[in-house]
């Protein structure tokens, strides 16, 4: 922006052109001036140095840490090893004028790389430097070559270029003016030119004297490498579908759970939280839902280490450098049976060698319900249900003096949520030399509930480290320590008030919450009409305790032995471990309680040896062959003992002295164990960087599927085709990038627990005299012979980069059909079995995704955006015996049925009911009879919506200008339903007492408003699963917006502070969207289990927020 | 397993030796399949039922689903349909008497659920016990027995409230598809069931709660009056009777029947034959009290869902004599349905634990079933009141009214008042005053064929045919491929 001259230029062109190309150049006009901006950058970056007698080597990477540059440079031409001292602080143009002239090593800034030549003696044209290997002089000259090397994309010629003749020692380097000369032998010679920072390539000189050549800047070297199962490529190299997320978008606003940062994030991931409760689960589903039985959620692999569990909660966000989601088969299928669901792999932050860097982070948010529910006030309650007693038939409850005399009444959604802080704090030293590079990190997280009395605290210590032994051997140690603890409130679902969050919606307000001597004041007494269910919530958040406290060990160590370059082995063993104990309380002055106290423990044990072999290597003419095998073992340990009492004489003791319970409870402890062993090995073969093949194979044996059934084979296969390899692309400069993929492969799912195919017997008790006696039968569920459920899955896809990758496009379509799908078959109920799984049922997903990642202004202002959308569709194409899945049973008084139904044709978890069809003479509400038999029959329902999105999206934009950044995230899902089950009691079961949104009174069927919202108001009135209670759950959301400052440290001479930056964000400040209740995003059935997506049972509602923040490297 | 992981950590050691992958991959396929065997910590059905004390665990387990929620919820379904009775809320479809609407479709299947769980693990026994490795021939029948008696007790209910029904025996418990039996053949096979209960059973049983040889005979007794064997239902009650092993215990008050009769402290009482046992602990309190109890009655201290209540107004309240004590246990409550409510308070324990944490027991047949059982049955086959008969009704009605159940009082019958019609009615009449709340009313109107007309003096509704019998669940229609989902449904559903 700051050379008009080239911007003019640029304009003139632009008006001969077309108007897509006009408007191209409008979109990227940042572009002109950005490398030499940059360049310019770079040099005045302000560098200080003290050194004496150091390796040149070390002084390089010490600038490069100060100046945030890499230098580039073949050992052949500079010694790395010769000693300098310096002390300076200067902008970096004069520091390396200052230490480079005397060694003759002149620079150029290439972006951020900084590329360095030996200088050429002015006279020496033909180069017989320390760097040629066999100076020319002494080989006999049959035939001379001449010629010159110019950079590919800038024509400058490239001075100091390595010219070798093939397979021999004779080779030359070009002068100053990129000029080279060499005898060889004779036509067959090959010459091969290389130079750091450029594609190496040879030439067949032939009958040629002058050979002038042009050498390709190597982009791969600025590519990031992606984190892959058991390894890592280059992003260029890919040939399966896998998103990245990196940590800064992670971190850019606090969140419990990592998985809720990843929400909107990447293509083909839908995250969704379950619950607004601190800590509460997130539901994550890659492309689609697989499984009716088993868990939908992906695997979680940290740091290598394949977890259990469904949500990772033992990182902090801060730890993690970055996380690769792994999508199709190609990428997922070396995960064998546990791949189905797609891969996370969680990536944490690693030293690296250089000055040790020290990064303090904290940030204070304060938290507010996002809404609140627009409820009835205490006059327009006795107003209501006085409609209610005169529509009964009843005397009215409330005389006109008591309702002129309520007012607004008690807001009970103030007593239950409040404002609440969330703090994050974290400290992570990093560093190391060549030998050894750690990062130590501690970090706090500490969510106050905005229901009051609940929280989440997370105390995290991580550590990984890396030690070279030897040239050969090196080790590696990572460990993750937290603690995590919290007090939940999370008495939701319920009916008439007998949950906390439905209470604090039901309570009257008409009624303070406490007597006037003190005490709770018991709602279901206070007036006869009021249900008896309905308990003050002063019971739930006073005197109700239910507090977990989590030790979780993550640990895991390699040896990595190198015989050769080319062959890595890597012998790893691990240990993940969960203590988790839950205490939970009653005290005697919760409603009709004699204090109740239970605690329980669970320790998960997960130990993980493995075993791989890796072998990279580039042979003859550009092929590469990497290739991994391996052996690996995890088994998962788990036991459990709980204990209770009921009845204690003092809430003293709470969870302190079970023993001492009135009666005491039976204890009860539990027991399993599964192991996985596995076999698997991946071959990558990169032909000349145009042809990419991947072919895996994982072989999986199960401890939990029956004798015969435990072994599966998981092969994949991909192949890509970068076509911007190709010579014919060369003529199209604009597209710098494009890469066709397509692969196809086999994974599986875990669906079942262990022990499914034996036939358990349970203990229960029974009692005779007045004694307890031990009982042992076998459960509900016949035993049956099971083996995995397999996810085929297809994916074909395409990378583009244009205008030298400022823009990257991706584009992904996947056919993924899951068979032999774990199913629960029901069998006659007279059997005493009622039902028994089996491998029968099909499920499809199929859909498409799109991200799209550019650099808009790279210049003095920066501006990124990326966004991605993506499209699922899902149907049961099989089940046992064609017959339907009833599912999500719904019981709240008024209406006790099931919400869904899986059928064949239709998509997982469509909502099943009937559909209204307005109101009758009296005000009743009408349903249609679709069967026309004349009565109101399950043989009525029919699909009233579906839970699945039409589509999902994210958009994120990061602008900086000097010391500004400014970062927007917006998030959404389009067309989805959602099954307001909270709705059905708050708003149609009249005559209890309820509060309601005050749209009820205000709307509802009277005879001059025949069309309103509402029935008639009466206690009367019925009410069935209908598309009433169905909503659009579609909204888009201002997920985080944030403004950070970043300290201007050089102006203030502030020398020990690297970085500062103080910023502010804001969290759900904006959603829009249709929904009535508190927020759209909700899942009440959201275990990873489930197949019931979409429902609101009164969960613990969303926060928006605001926070402040700091962070400080040093 | 401890063995192959130690192969792994040796790895680093054979490193240099380039077989080592090789070396793994064998060790590691020699000792996979090992490995992967999985071993629990549980038992498994075919390592069980060798010993004594195994099976009588697994005897245990036939009483379980019973004993849940499941019978209180049983016997609260068939009083709501009492004439004298009245369901609320979801359950007033049942006094309604139009056929049952799907809340109520849901509710009794999971009772025949739960019947058809029991008689599962009664087969079990049946079918397992004999092949013991480490059981005494005694022990085996004694089980056995036990099994017997309580699947024909499963089959009782399901006969009375279902008609036929898919008669699953030790023979064919893994049969999927089974057809539906007649009602004779599940009679058949209830009679022979208790037959050899009666006879393999002990006459004392080793804890009370388990079926005596005389529960069996008392069930019988009732199976042959339910099937009109009158003199095989007398000649059964009377043994009973005459063991002279039972009697009513005496009282004073209500508080007496509150406390010594339907006590939630009580063991046992001389009148218990075959209750199901309920004690104060978790989920093994009797749940009656919370389905049956209004928070505001004070007999019980976990609230209440009180969903079956009486009228003051119907002809069995306004035709029982205010001096029987029994009539004091209907107490006049406000729940908001008026002043004319009555709610039962025979149940009461202001020490339960729990909602399902009551201690009192579930009195399914005590003594003075036997003595109108024998009332009923001797006067049916003597075609007139015997003196026996009159002596057997008046001891129960003697005790209602607070009498010594033995002594002759002022509230006695008298012989030349009746005759068999009239006095067979005042013994219905008796009984109806007697098991209230405990859900033998709507069963006694079936059995004597008077339901439409009890229920049409009582509350002016023609009972439809189809409210007759409940449904046969669609989870046993849908899945057992030998019933015709429409033949083999009752009528009307």
């Amino acid at each position: 922006m700051q050379k008009n001259g080239r911007t003019k230029a640029f304009l003139l062109k632009a008006m001969r052109m077309t108007v897509t190309q006009l408007a191209m150049l409008i979109l990227f006009c940042g572009l002109a001036s950005a490398r030499d901006t940059k360049a310019q950058e770079v040099l005045n970056t302000t560098i200080s140095l003290k050194i004496e007698a150091v390796e040149i080597k070390r002084v390089f990477s010490t600038i490069e840490k100060q100046a945030g540059v890499k230098f580039v440079y073949s050992p052949n031409a500079i010694r790395a090893d010769q000693k300098v001292s310096l002390a300076t602080t200067n902008k970096l143009s004069e520091v390396l004028k200052e230490l480079l002239q005397p060694l003759q090593i002149s620079y150029e800034v290439v972006g951020s790389r900084i590329l360095l030549r030996k200088k050429m003696p002015e006279k020496a044209a033909l180069s017989d430097e320390i760097s040629t290997p066999v100076p020319n002089a002494t080989v006999p000259s049959d035939q001379v070559v001449k010629g010159t090397v110019v950079d590919n994309e800038k024509g400058e010629p490239l001075p100091g270029v390595s010219v070798l003749l093939k397979g021999t020692q004779r080779g030359a380097t070009t002068n100053p003016n990129g000029e080279f000369s060499l005898s060889v032998p004779n036509g067959d010679a090959v010459l091969v030119f290389s130079f750091v920072g450029y594609e190496p390539q040879e030439l067949v000189v032939g009958n040629r004297t002058q050979i002038n050549i042009k050498l390709k800047v190597d982009t791969k070297a600025l590519e990031e490498v992606v984190v892959v199962g058991y390894g890592v490529v280059k992003k260029s190299d890919l040939t399966g579908s896998v998103a990245q997320v990196k940590s800064k978008e992670l971190n850019s606003f606090p969140t419990a759970n990592v998985l809720q940062a990843l929400s909107g994030r990447a293509a083909g991931v839908q995250v969704t939280q379950n619950t607004g409760a601190p800590g509460g689960g997130v539901s994550v589903r890659i492309r689609g839902t697989n499984s009716i039985q088993g868990s939908n959620e992906p695997l979680y692999v940290v740091d290598g280490f394949p977890t259990t569990g469904s949500n990772p909660t033992i990182l902090n966000n801060v730890d993690i450098e970055s996380i690769e989601i792994l999508k199709d088969a190609s990428a997922t299928a070396i995960y064998g049976s546990r791949g189905a669901n797609g891969v996370v792999l969680i990536t944490t932050k690693r030293g690296k060698s250089g000055k040790t860097k020290v990064d303090f982070e904290t940030s204070f948010t304060s938290q507010t319900l996002i809404r609140k529910l627009d409820l009835m006030n205490a006059n327009e309650y006795a107003t209501f249900y006085n409609k209610q007693a005169a529509n009964d038939n009843l005397a009215p409850y409330f005389t006109q003096a008591q309702l002129d005399g309520f007012g607004q009444g008690f807001d009970w959604q103030n007593l239950v949520f409040q404002k609440a802080p969330m703090k994050t704090t974290s400290l992570n030293i990093s560093g190391g030399n060549d030998k050894t590079q750690f990062s130590v990190s501690g970090s706090f997280f500490g969510q106050d509930g905005i229901i009051k009395g609940s929280d989440y605290k997370r105390y995290s210590l991580r550590t990984n480290l890396t030690h070279k032994v030897s040239d050969k051997f090196s080790v590696n140690l990572s460990t993750t320590l937290s603690r995590l603890k919290t007090d939940r409130r999370d008495s939701e679902g319920g009916s008439r008030g007998n949950s906390m969050i439905s209470a604090a919606i039901s309570a009257p307000p008409t009624l303070m919450p406490y007597n006037d001597d003190g005490s709770y004041r018991v709602l279901a007494i206070a007036y006869p009409f009021v249900a008896t269910d309905l308990i003050n919530p002063l019971n739930f958040i006073n005197e109700q305790t239910n507090r977990i406290k989590a030790n979780r060990v993550l640990a895991n160590a390699a040896l990595i032995y190198n015989p050769i370059p080319e062959i890595t082995v890597r012998i790893s063993g691990g240990i993940e471990n969960a203590d988790d104990r839950t205490d939970n309380y009653t005290t005697r002055n919760y409603i009709n309680s004699l204090g109740r106290a239970s605690v329980s423990t669970t320790q998960q044990t997960s130990l993980l040896n493995e075993n791989t072999i890796s072998y990279n290597k580039t042979f003859g003419q550009g092929h590469n062959i990497s290739a991994v095998a391996g052996v690996t073992y995890q088994d998962f340990v788990t036991t459990t003992l709980s204990a209770s009492g009921t009845g204690f004489l003092s809430d003293i003791i709470e969870t302190g002295g079970l023993g001492s319970a009135i009666t005491p409870g039976i204890p009860e402890s539990g027991y399993s164990k599964s192991v996985l062993l596995s076999y698997l090995g991946r071959v990558n073969y990169n032909l000349k960087d145009k042809y990419l093949i991947t072919a895996s194979i994982r072989r999986d044996g199960s401890s939990r599927y029956s004798e015969g059934n435990k072994w599966g084979y998981f092969p994949s296969g991909a192949v890509a085709w970068r076509v911007s390899s190709e010579e014919f692309m060369k003529t199209i400069p604009f597209v710098s990038d494009l890469k066709l993929r397509a692969s196809w492969g086999l994974t599986g799912s875990q669906a079942i627990s262990p022990y499914a195919t034996l036939n358990q017997l349970s203990s229960f008790r029974t009692v005779f005299d007045d004694a307890l006696f031990t009982t042992f039968s076998p459960g509900t569920r016949l035993p049956g012979n099971l083996k995995w459920e397999t996810t085929e899955q297809k994916d074909i896809g395409v990378d583009v980069g244009i205008l030298n990758n400022r823009v990257l496009l991706t584009a992904d379509y996947y056919i993924k059909n899951t068979r032999d799908l774990l199913n629960t078959v029901v069998l006659p109920s007279s059997l005493g079995f009622t039902s028994t799984i089996q491998n029968i049922g099909e499920v499809q997903n199929k859909g498409f995704e799109f991200g799209i990642d550019s650099r808009l202004f790279t210049g003095a202002f920066k501006w990124d955006v990326n966004a991605n959308i993506s499209f699922n569709r899902n149907k049961v194409v099989k089940l046992y015996g064609g017959g339907d899945i009833l599912t999500g049973n719904v019981n709240v008084v008024v209406i006790n049925d099931v919400t869904s139904i899986l059928r064949e044709g239709q998509p997982i978890g469509q909502f099943w009911g009937y559909v209204e069809d307005g109101y009758t003479e009296k005000g009743a509400i009408k349903f249609k009879d679709l069967d026309g038999n004349g009565t109101i029959t399950q043989t009525d329902k029919t699909y009233i919506g579906d839970p699945n999105p039409n589509f999902i999206y994210g958009f994120n934009s990061t602008m900086s200008y000097k010391n500004f950044d400014l970062s927007l995230f917006i998030q959404g899902v389009q067309g989805n339903d959602l099954f307001n089950v909270s709705s059905i009691v708050n708003t149609m079961d009249y005559g209890f007492g309820l509060n309601m949104p005050r749209e009820v009174l205000y709307n509802h069927w009277t005879p001059s408003t025949p069309n309103a919202k509402y029935p008639i108001i009466s206690r009367n009135t019925t009410t069935r699963v209908s598309n009433r209670f169905i909503e659009d759950g579609s909204y888009l959301r201002l997920r985080t917006i944030q403004l950070a400052y970043n300290l201007p440290l050089e102006k203030w001479g502030i020398k020990w502070v690297r970085s500062a930056q103080v910023y502010g964000s804001g969290q759900n400040l904006l959603t829009f969207t249709n929904y009535s209740w508190w927020d759209p995003e909700v899942n009440s059935r959201g275990g990873s289990n489930s197949t019931i997506q979409g429902i609101d049972h009164n969960s613990y509602p969303t926060a928006k927020s605001v926070t402040a923040g700091l962070r400080v490297s040093f | 397993m401890k063995k192959s992981l130690s192969s792994f950590i040796k790895i680093p050691s054979t490193l240099w030796n380039k077989k080592w992958l090789g070396v793994v991959l064998v060790l590691g396929l020699s000792s996979c399949e090992q490995l992967l065997k999985e071993e629990p910590k549980f038992i498994v059905a075919e390592n069980f039922f060798n010993t004594a004390a195994e099976v009588e665990a697994a005897t245990n387990a036939i009483y379980s689903p019973l004993r849940s929620t499941n019978y209180a919820v049983y016997e609260t379904s068939l009083e709501c349909q009492a004439d004298y009775a009245y369901g609320r809320g979801s359950w007033a479809p049942l006094h309604e008497h139009q056929g049952l609407n799907d809340a109520n479709i849901s509710r009794v299947a999971g009772l025949w659920n739960a019947f058809y769980l029991s008689i599962r693990n009664a087969n079990l026994v049946i079918q397992n016990a004999p092949k013991g490795k480490a059981i005494s021939p005694a022990d085996i029948n004694k089980y056995v027995g036990e099994a017997k008696f309580l699947r024909a007790f499963n089959y009782f209910q399901l006969v009375r409230n279902w008609a036929g029904v898919p008669l699953r025996t030790e023979e064919n418990m893994t049969q999927i598809d089974l057809r539906r039996s007649s009602v004779e053949e599940v009679y058949t096979l209830i009679q022979a069931d208790l037959k050899e209960a009666e006879t393999n059973l002990p006459d004392k049983p080793a804890n009370v709660g388990r079926p005596s040889k005389w529960a069996a005979k008392t069930l019988l007794a009732d199976v042959y009056l339910t099937l009109g064997k009158y003199t095989e239902a007398r000649d059964k009650a009377d043994e009973v009777i005459k063991s002279g092993k039972f009697s009513l215990v005496p009282i004073a008050s209500k508080a007496d029947f509150q406390t010594k009769v339907y006590g939630p402290e009580l063991v046992s009482t001389t009148e218990e034959i075959f209750y199901l046992k309920y004690t104060r602990q978790v989920d093994q309190g009797n749940y009656m009290l919370w389905i049956t109890n209004h928070p505001s009655t004070n007999l019980f201290n976990f609230g209440g869902a009180y969903v079956v209540y009486g009228q003051t107004t119907e002809p069995l309240y306004k035709g029982w004599n205010d001096a029987d004590i029994r009539k004091s246990l209907w107490e006049k409550v406000n729940i908001g349905l008026g002043a004319n409510t009555v709610i039962s308070s025979k149940f009461a324990d202001q020490k339960a634990i729990s909602q399902t944490g009551a201690g009192n027991d579930d009195p399914v047949y005590a003594y003075a079933d036997v003595l109108l059982i024998y009332a009923e049955a001797a006067t049916r086959v003597n075609n007139a009141p015997t003196a026996q008969a009159l002596e057997a009704l008046n001891q129960v009605r003697r005790r209602g009214y607070g009498k010594t159940p033995t002594a002759v009082s002022s509230v006695d019958f008298v012989l030349a008042d009746y005759n068999a019609s009239t006095f067979v009615d005042a013994v219905i009449q008796e009984r109806a005053y007697e098991f209230l709340y405990l859900g033998k009313r709507w069963l006694d109107l079936k059995r004597i064929g008077k339901v439409k007309e009890a229920i049409k003096a009582a509350k002016n509704v023609n009972v439809a045919d189809k409210h007759l019998l409940w449904p046969v669940p669609t989870s046993e229609l849908n899945f057992n491929k030998a019933m015709d989902p429409v033949k083999d449904q009752n009528p009307g559903y």
